[in-house]
């Protein structure tokens, strides 16, 4: 008899079809329109960095596990992803070896020494802009008014969190929330495009790729603790439209807080953890010596994501085997139901 | 199957088929293979060579019953490997075209006139799997707090539960009738699936409740069923008792139960639904328990592609089948001819942590730990996150993007925590062991505190 050639293998023998590339490739057509408005604003030199960012990081992967013998995973995208959520956070002015720099310690040190995709407590992405930020020699180079001072953007190119650290919220008179939304504002060459950056994230949350509890809290974090600010004192501390329009909030509130492994997975914990971010945000807004506290605030939170995620219920253990008693060997059902 | 919602607003849907398939008769074929769990062929009182009747308790006593299902010859007596990979014990027999039925097997008129031990020594005398299980003596009976008769089907390929529903209203009242008093159960519920509503108000139910279930798997399996309208737990039986409160029975089930109770019978025959392609070809056959799949495959006259997979009881839980000549047993509900292109692989990747597998998971588990202290075999974590009532449904391993087999990890760990193994592979050792470094992502941050405490001490 003719034996058939039958394939072999474990349960479920269907998949969705969801892949790890699809998530990168998702992120890429969600932020296709931010890019396009930071070329569209600062020309080749938003090229320049995109371009230097990405492909730095896939790089800093690359060489990381080729040293390390481990499998080259950056076509999986997502070294690509954190190269280009990098490249959005920075002012169009910065020097690529400070990108480069940045992106191989944020791939090397905060993703690939954990274990790679999934296993990096905080985002590579932001431990790298931090790195800039908290070098003193480097620091400088974020600073978006002075380094910006030579675009020609057409509008007023200032970054409005600096205006209310220096002024208070009696500067900010020239800023219209419009312009905000728009984009018209100071800041990192995708971070301001407040309305492509929600485009993106809503095209996101509907197709699955990032729960929508976390961006939804993280605004809603940022609007209570704002709008108590501003209810106390409203002549330092700005509206809260403001604060979710100005600086990195949307920008991390959709793409910066929502990684993958150093987000929680489960509800509350997400809403939580969303909402921590938020209220964080506002804090050191207000309180710390730096204009905007997004990426501080997320990297907070993520170092309690596996506390938050351990708000959930617990699983109920398999009872004991309740043993053959003479109540459960005879009897009747009424008599038993009576009992 | 999978239906992706366009929007992924909402994780993906599998979704039980509503089409209606005639059951077809499957002619008894030549030779039948009877498998038996877990014996040898001292516990058989026949032996090679010798004839046997249709019914006959092929069991030396007290270890049976293990029930011939057609008339005929015995060929041969040796081992099986099932399709689940374990050791069977297999009778070969050459069949005769006509059933000679054991004089022992009585009818039974009138079920409320029988008691209820009676019921159940001639249910587990025809060789009914559903209560078997339980049924050890008769006249040990654990208090049964729900029985749910289904007729939802386990799996989104199968439809021969549906089937049953929509053929044989009429009889419906008599099953549960029959399985009221045979479990003796405090409360009686039969579940059809929503599509099947307008038929439903029509029916006579007898004693029973009737609850409408979304057909959208897993709401089908008997531990879901179990959890939403019956009494919590599914009824297991253990060497020292029993554990669960409520027994689950398909429809086809119950009903083969009816007629071969009232007419003397055993259990002969399995409606299996047969399947091919992603959407199509479903068909119902009535099949001789025991019959080869190659014949179904032959009066479906459908060839496997060279590297196919058969798939015996679903795409979800199912098991994909080495070769043809796996038998349908009393569990065989259903069986699919997948082609390669609807296949996918297994890899191994890590978990990317994306939380999908949780979202899906009918029990609430933390699958994305769950998947990752099961690979690592840190299983003392695995059985406190509640590896024990995962219900290897696997939807965890259907969303998975990273395509981790899921399933296998979580049902290594039920194993291993089963049979005692969790003890030596603790946190703590994993913690000392330097195999992968700081890099193993079983271990996250803040999750190295004592775990030694959460390891179970005693054993089932
Ligand atoms: S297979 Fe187990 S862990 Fe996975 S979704 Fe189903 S019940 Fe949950
Ligand atoms: S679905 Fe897969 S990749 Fe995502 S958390 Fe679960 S196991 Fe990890």
């Amino acid at each position: 008899m003719k034996t058939l050639d039958l394939t072999v293998s474990p349960a479920p023998h269907i998949h969705c079809g969801a892949r790890i590339t699809g998530v990168a490739y998702n992120f890429f057509l969600a932020l296709l329109p931010t890019v396009a408005f930071g070329v569209y604003y600062y020309g080749f030199d938003a090229i320049r960095v995109i371009g230097a960012s990405i492909a730095s990081a896939m790089i800093a992967e690359a060489v990381f596990q080729y040293i390390m013998k481990k499998p080259i995973t950056i076509a999986d995208g997502s070294a690509a992803v954190s190269g280009l959520l990098l490249a959005l956070i920075l002012p169009a002015s910065v020097p690529l070896y400070l990108v480069v720099v940045a992106n191989f310690v944020g791939i090397i040190i905060a993703k690939q020494c954990f274990g790679g995709l999934g296993a990096s407590p905080l985002n590579p992405v932001l431990v790298s802009w931090a790195i800039i930020r908290v070098t003193n020699t480097w620091a400088g180079f974020l600073d978006f008014d002075l380094t910006l001072i030579n675009y020609d953007t057409g509008f007023l190119l200032q970054y409005p969190l600096a205006v209310l650290k220096a002024e208070g919220s009696a500067g900010l008179a020239h800023f219209s929330l419009l312009d905000l939304f728009l984009g018209r504002q100071g800041g990192g060459i995708g971070a301001s495009a407040i309305i492509w950056l929600l485009a993106g994230g809503l095209y996101l949350v509907v197709r699955g790729m990032i729960r929508w509890e976390i961006p939804c809290s993280f605004l809603l974090g940022v609007i209570v603790v704002a709008g108590i600010f501003w209810l106390g004192n409203s002549k330092t501390y700005a509206n809260p439209m403001f604060h979710i329009l100005a600086g990195n909030v949307m920008i991390g509130a959709f793409f910066l807080s929502t990684d993958n492994s150093s987000a929680p997975v489960n509800r509350w914990g997400m809403v939580v953890f969303g909402f921590g971010c938020g209220a964080m945000t506002v804090v050191l807004r207000a309180w710390s010596v730096y204009p905007d506290g997004v990426v501080f605030a997320c990297l907070l939170m993520s170092l309690f994501t596996p506390l938050f995620d351990k708000l959930r219920a617990k699983q109920v253990l398999p009872q004991p085997v309740y043993p053959i008693t003479p109540a459960t060997i005879s009897g009747t059902v009424e008599e038993r139901s009576g009992q | 199957m999978g239906l992706r919602s366009f929007f992924g607003i909402l994780p993906p849907r599998v979704s039980y088929r509503g089409v209606s398939a005639p059951v077809e008769p499957v002619p008894i074929p030549e030779k039948i293979r009877l498998l038996w769990y877990k014996r040898t062929p001292s516990d058989l009182a026949v032996q090679i060579g010798k004839r046997v009747e249709t019914g006959q308790d092929l069991a030396r006593d007290g270890k049976g019953p293990f029930v011939s299902t057609v008339t005929g010859r015995v060929e041969d007596i040796g081992e099986f490997q099932g399709v689940d990979a374990r050791e069977y014990l297999a009778i070969t027999i050459i069949t005769e075209q006509r059933d000679s039925f054991d004089p022992s097997l009585e009818a039974i008129e009138d079920f409320s006139e029988t008691k209820p031990e009676t019921l159940r020594a001639a249910v587990n005398r025809a060789g009914f799997t559903a209560l078997s299980p339980i049924i050890r003596d008769p006249r040990v009976w654990p208090r049964v707090d729900a029985l749910i008769i289904s007729a939802m089907d386990l799996d989104p390929q199968s439809v021969a539960n549906q089937q049953s529903f929509r053929d044989n209203t009429s009889e419906i009242g008599t099953a549960v009738e029959l399985l009221a008093r045979t479990t003796e159960a405090l409360k009686c519920t039969l579940a059809v699936p929503d599509n099947l509503a307008g038929i439903a108000t029509g029916v006579s139910m007898g004693a029973a409740a009737v609850v409408m279930v979304p057909p959208v798997y897993p709401y089908g399996l008997p531990e879901i069923l179990a959890k939403k309208y019956g009494a919590g737990l599914l009824l297991h039986p253990h060497d020292t008792g029993f554990s669960g409160n409520t027994i689950v029975v398909g429809l086809d089930h119950a009903l083969s139960m009816v007629h071969s109770l009232q007419g003397g019978k055993p259990m002969l025959e399995k409606t299996v639904t047969f399947s091919t392609g992603e959407n199509g070809g479903f068909r119902n056959f009535r099949v001789r328990i025991g019959t080869p799949v190659s014949e179904l495959l032959k009066m479906a006259s459908v060839e496997p592609a060279a590297g196919g997979k058969l798939i015996l009881n679903g795409t979800m839980r199912g098991y994909a089948c080495f070769s043809d000549k796996q038998p349908v047993t009393a569990t065989t509900e259903s069986l699919h001819v997948q082609s390669p292109s609807e296949g996918f692989s297994f890899q191994d990747t890590q978990c990317t942590n994306c939380g999908k597998c949780n979202q899906v998971c009918p029990v609430d588990l933390e699958v994305n730990l769950l998947g990752r202290f099961s690979e690592y075999g840190i299983y003392d974590k695995s059985r406190t996150l509640g590896a024990e009532n995962c219900i290897q449904c696997g939807l965890c391993a259907y969303v998975c993007p990273a395509r981790r087999p899921l399933v296998q990890y979580i049902t290594g760990a039920k194993q291993a925590i089963r049979s005692g193994l969790e003890e030596p592979v603790g946190m703590a050792e994993a913690m000392e062991c330097d195999a992968c470094g700081p890099s193993c992502p079983a271990i996250r941050l803040f999750d190295m505190g004592s775990d030694t405490e959460d390891s179970p001490k005693e054993k089932e």
